[in-house]
């Protein structure tokens, strides 16, 4: 048998013989670890699902055409789109005032609904058009209103009259509730016009969107490119703030750890006085001690990390399905993080109490009972 | 079995112990007082005296008369407030902490009244611990150590599994195992029944003829007339007198 074998048994029946001081020291390193792995699995992967959350809220550049033109250029959008990426969602309108047969005006909207749905997946509709009904409209639900026959909506622009069929309502609480939305094909057929205003959605933070629209101001010139300031920097400030606060709940939890962690390694000091004199009285010296007082705190923490580990995985998991409804895997790479914390704070931890035994007077501690 | 018989110890002639410059012990006007909240205590008083290579020697004395101080200071657990102590013709006075840890080591061997062994490693681990603060740990010569003391077959219990006796046999047998030229044993036989006190007692002669040096405390008369030599004290201060003789003041 060799003595290292011998040494790892030394620690793992002291471990094993102060059965309750350990578990509590485990317990709170687990704790800790656990916390943390939570934390740090979240974090990493918290921005991603934070700005995909934003996505939900829509566009976060609109796109307006150059000074003094109605509309844009053919192959616009196609250039956006490739300009801004491919998971960039970008949809483009053209708008036109009609009148109902009742003779009230009412904004109609032309767009291409697929996209639409994917660039603002906040609105509420009742029912989507299909994209294979030329005719079929969304109605905003004030404009709804003034339309006496929904599955019949009759309108006139300039003269020139059209039937739709409306599919569905629209309710976003915002001008759309007023408008009419309806395929781009039969809108401009219908009116004439063409798209006016596109807007993009970027996928990223402010920096991404900034870049973004860096890059269309200088492909396509003249065109008016602006981002939607609340938005982007609304996004930005919970994203900091998210990260401010998960960073205060990691240090006071590393502290709130760190502090029992030193009262149970105090106490455990404390209580094997008398071991620590009979391994001095054996010729032991003091930094030998140390060493397996650390080496054992050492010990709990590594197994305070791989349970931990596993629980914070699962809990982080767990957080990001009722959150932002996707789990979120377990991430090796925050290991080694989580390992030097933990071990950090567990040597610390068992240092400061190992102080106790520089002033150990084991004459005394050996005499009796 | 005599395998603990080294070399520094073969070499001792039994004629030489007679000769103070082969003292392994010696003292001279070692003081120690304790200072506490009620004052100074002077637990041990300008103690001089010496014990040669190989000397078993008993001391005595009432309670509260400075045995306990005495033996933690020749075991270099304690300090003397004055005086030169002089272990194996080294000043131990003047070492650092940490040479004297070393020192201790491969010089002392403790057996104690309340056995210290460490509750969760087995007969065989404590030894073997003694080992480990002193060099390597070796199982075989450990399990020889347990076979010395005749427990053998005891090896892997718990220091709860075992009497009180065998507790103290297992001390033994870690106070041996690193050879060490001195043992020091303070009332090694005090929680002791008649027939472990002579199984001990038979132990610490098999050691003294094998040539280490004895420093025994204690309160029987029995244990004490096994020794060469009695150191008797009173009141912190040294009385030397040979076995069944009077009591005779050093200075
Ligand atoms: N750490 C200490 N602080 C203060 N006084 C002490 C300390 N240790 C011992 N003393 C005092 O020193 C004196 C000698 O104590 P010591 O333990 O050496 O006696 P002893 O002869 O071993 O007694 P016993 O036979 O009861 O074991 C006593 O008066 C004791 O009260
Ligand atoms: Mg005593």
């Amino acid at each position: 048998m060799s003595h290292r074998i011998s040494l790892f048994q030394m620690i793992r029946r002291s471990i094993m013989h102060r059965r309750a001081r350990s578990l509590s020291a485990l317990l709170a390193m687990t704790i800790s670890a656990a916390v943390a792995t939570a934390l740090l699995t979240l974090y990493t992967s918290l921005d991603a699902k934070l700005h995909h959350e934003f996505r939900g809220f829509g566009a976060n550049i609109v796109i307006t055409p150059a000074k003094g033109e109605k509309h844009f250029a053919d192959g616009t959008l196609d250039k956006v789109q490739a300009l801004a990426g491919p998971d960039a969602n970008a949809a483009e309108f053209g708008y036109a005032v009609a009148t109902t047969d009742r003779g009230t005006p009412v904004v109609v909207a032309g767009t291409d609904f697929a996209a639409v749905r994917r660039l603002d997946s906040w609105w509420q509709v009742t029912a989507w058009p299909t994209p294979a009904e030329t005719s079929s409209a969304l109605l905003g639900q004030h404009a709804a209103q003034f339309i006496g026959d929904e599955n019949n909506v009759q309108l006139t622009f300039a003269d020139r009259p059209i039937t739709l069929h409306g599919a569905g309502r629209l309710n976003t609480g915002g001008d759309e509730d007023n408008r009419i939305y309806m395929p781009l094909a039969s809108f401009t057929a219908w009116t004439g016009a063409l798209p006016s205003v596109i807007e993009l959605q970027v996928p990223g933070g402010a920096a991404q969107v900034e870049s973004v629209i860096g890059d269309l101001r200088k492909q396509l010139p003249g065109i008016k490119v602006d981002p939607v300031r609340q938005l982007v920097e609304g996004e930005n400030r919970i994203v900091d703030k998210t990260h401010a606060l998960m960073y205060a709940a990691m240090i006071l939890i590393a502290l709130t750890v760190a502090i029992s962690v030193l009262a149970t390694l105090s106490a455990s000091v404390l209580e094997r006085r008398r071991d620590f004199a009979l391994m001095k009285a054996l010729g032991s010296s003091t930094i030998h001690m140390v060493g397996l007082f650390v080496c054992e705190a050492v010990v709990l923490s590594i197994g305070g990390v791989m349970i931990g580990y596993i629980l914070g995985s699962g809990a982080s998991s767990l957080i990001s399905q009722l959150n932002f409804h996707t789990a979120t895997m377990p991430r090796l790479s925050v290991l080694p993080a989580i390992l030097l914390l933990n071990v950090s704070i567990a040597v610390l931890a068992a240092l400061l109490p190992v102080r106790l035994l520089r002033g150990l007077q084991p004459a005394a501690l050996l005499k009796g009972e | 079995m005599i395998m603990m018989v080294k070399e520094n110890l073969a070499m001792i002639n039994p004629n030489d112990l007679t000769r103070p410059d082969c003292a392994v012990i010696s003292l001279k006007e070692v003081t120690r007082d304790y200072s506490g909240h009620a004052g100074k205590v002077c637990a041990l008083n300008a103690a001089s005296f010496s014990i040669v290579a190989g000397e078993w020697v008993a001391i005595t004395g009432p309670s509260g008369s400075g045995k306990s101080t005495l033996v933690n200071m020749i075991g270099c657990l304690d300090r003397p407030t004055q005086g030169a102590l002089m272990i194996d013709g080294v000043d131990v006075a003047s070492m650092s902490a940490t040479d004297l840890d070393r020192f201790r080591a491969d010089k002392i061997g403790f057996i104690f009244q309340q056995f210290h062994l460490i509750p969760y490693l087995s007969a065989l681990e404590n030894v073997m611990l003694a080992q480990y603060f002193h060099s390597m740990t070796d199982e075989k010569e450990a399990r020889a150590a347990l076979e010395r003391v005749g427990l053998g077959n005891r090896a892997d219990h718990l220091p709860s599994e075992l009497s009180g006796g065998e507790q103290q046999r297992v001390c033994v047998a870690r106070a041996l195992i690193n050879n060490p030229p001195i043992l020091l044993a303070d009332e090694p036989t005090g929680n002791l029944d008649e027939a472990n006190q002579k199984i001990v007692a038979g132990l610490l002669k098999d050691l003294h003829a094998q040539g280490h040096t004895i420093v025994m405390v204690t309160h029987d008369p029995e244990m004490a007339s096994l020794a060469q030599r009695r150191i008797a004290l009173s009141h912190g201060k040294v009385f030397c007198h040979p076995v069944g003789g009077a009591i005779v003041p050093i200075r």
